[in-house]
């Protein structure tokens, strides 16, 4: 094994690279948005029209019968898409810095990290912004909101782990984001996003509710819409498949990332 | 005191007769097998049983023909490639400065590269800020300082990437050919501050076809053939070896 520094732990490591975190995150966001004009505002058109034609939808084709259908929708929908966005983007997160990785050697997990912060920034920001329309659509602001940022933070162990798992996998099999991206419109469906959960049969619910984003989902809808406490076991399963995919993408991530230069 | 020990070093690349990125072409691959047509690939060896050290303040040169395993010996120095076999010890902050650049990202402006790579290289966002004068003055850029990395041209990304690495101010520099692109000036200075590392005692690997640089600089040379390890030790002695070689050869 090459080791240009000791190994240290990985908890070290961040505290040694904290700098570089936060720099490799400020430049993802850049360069995100830095290309269109509007930059930022497209990130919040695209749950808006989302939300207006699936109103449309629901509530004058299907008559869903639900009440303030946009805030029952947008409040998923910005839960599903912090999870959606952040994972389809880390699957470039190695490939899109080769220039980086085939030149200089540095924890190459960072690059992960550091993708995922700066979704975890933008998708904070898009909650911010959407949070006057949500009022306005009749969302109710109450206490419970202080649990909000811990279902979110949960959500981001979660949206770690998976992306260890994929941006690896991608440096291997460049089509893993095709596959990546029909598992997320599964995904999109398999979680109670533009149907309430009361419309799954009564013998599925166990196994459905078993999906970590399901209760990701059903916690931020608990707390901006339903406003009622989301149960001890949503925390505990989301945080729990959170440690385990960390594990997971952990272990994979080490067993793939000595060939990342020459893959790439 | 040792700065790099390299052991017994393999490494070796796979070098595929198709080559498959994709799941698709893999499955496709696997049926290919079953159908009784292999799926093949060679074996190559880069660098075999390469064993030497290099000692603080010590200046190397690396020498050999094209495709004799220098560049991958620097990245494996460099802990970019990982060997197959043995062991690579190199200690204290190392600067690669390989072909065309030393890390930066081309959608990011001239500044911005800079803060990532010092980052990188353990320099707080503070120092990279106060070094900036000093990082452009030595690569002549301060007109582009907010352009895009990508749009500058090949030697000045080479010299935006020298200055900026000397600015952070390694114990050890892996050079990679990396000063062909210059022009005479810019090699001029390069040698000049070259120079001055080697009085400061820092530690130095360079790969290089100018032969005359590595006699000047280097007090010991390392010649590499087809992976092997040809000869390492004395400068003059190692360089007749290779000129023997050469002439030999043709």
């Amino acid at each position: 094994m090459a080791l240009v520094t000791v190994d240290k732990g990985n908890i070290r490591i961040l505290f040694q690279y904290s700098e570089l975190v936060r720099n490799l995150t400020i430049k993802e966001f850049k360069l995100r948005y830095r290309n269109s004009v509007l930059g930022f505002f497209w990130s919040l058109l695209n749950p808006l029209a989302m939300m207006i034609i699936l109103t449309l939808v629901f509530s004058t084709l299907l008559r869903s019968g639900i009440e303030k259908f946009p805030v029952f929708l947008l409040t998923a929908l910005l839960a599903w898409r912090f999870f959606s966005i952040s994972t389809s983007m880390s699957l470039s997160s190695i490939i899109g810095n080769g220039p980086l990785v085939t030149k200089i050697y540095f924890p190459r997990w960072l690059l992960v990290l550091s993708s995922n912060l700066a979704n975890l920034i933008g998708s904070s920001l898009e909650f911010a912004a959407l949070f006057p329309l949500l009022i306005f659509l009749g969302m109710k602001i109450t206490p419970l909101l202080i649990l909000l940022p811990v279902i979110l933070i949960l959500e981001f162990i979660l949206i770690i782990g998976v992306s260890l798992i994929l941006a690896p996998l991608n440096v291997y099999y460049r089509d893993f984001n095709q596959i990546w991206d029909i598992t997320l419109q599964i995904g999109f469906f398999l979680c109670p996003i533009i149907y309430s959960i009361s419309l799954i049969p009564e013998r599925y619910i166990l196994a459905y509710s078993l999906n970590p984003m399901t209760r990701v989902v059903e916690s931020v809808r608990k707390i901006l819409y339903y406003n009622t406490l989301p149960t001890l076991a949503d925390f505990i399963i989301v945080l729990l498949s959170g440690l385990l995919l960390l594990l997971v993408g952990y272990l994979i991530f080490r067993r793939l990332e000595p060939r990342f230069a020459e893959e790439i | 005191m040792q700065v790099i020990q390299v052991e017994d070093l393999w490494k070796k690349f796979k070098i595929p007769h198709e080559r498959r990125t994709t799941i698709l072409e893999n499955i496709a691959g696997a049926l290919q097998i079953l159908e009784g047509k292999r799926f093949t690939y060679e074996e190559f060896w880069a660098l075999k049983a390469i064993n030497f050290n290099v000692n603080h303040g010590e200046s190397i040169g690396v020498i050999g023909e094209n495709g004799s395993g220098k560049s991958t010996l620097l990245k494996v120095i460099a802990n970019i490639l990982r060997p197959d076999r043995g062991k690579v010890k190199a200690s204290g902050k190392i600067a690669p400065i390989l072909e065309l650049g030393v890390g930066f990202h081309p959608d990011l402006t001239v500044r911005e590269n800079a803060s990532v790579y010092g980052s990188i290289m353990g320099l707080k966002n503070s120092e990279v800020k106060k070094r900036m004068g000093s990082m452009l003055g030595f690569s002549g850029l301060e007109r582009f300082k907010d352009a895009k990395l990508k749009n500058l041209s090949s030697g000045m990304q080479m010299r935006l990437g020298f200055s900026v690495a000397i600015e952070t101010n390694p114990d050890v520099f892996l050079i990679d050919e990396a000063l062909a692109v210059g022009d005479m000036e810019f090699q001029q200075k390069c040698m000049d501050k070259f120079k001055e590392f080697k009085g400061e005692k820092k530690t130095i690997v360079l790969v290089s076809h100018a032969l005359d640089l590595v006699k000047e600089f280097c007090e010991k040379t390392l010649f590499l053939s087809r992976g092997e390890m040809v000869a390492f030790g004395n400068t003059e002695d190692t360089i007749n070896e290779y000129m023997r070689r050469v002439r030999g050869s043709t």
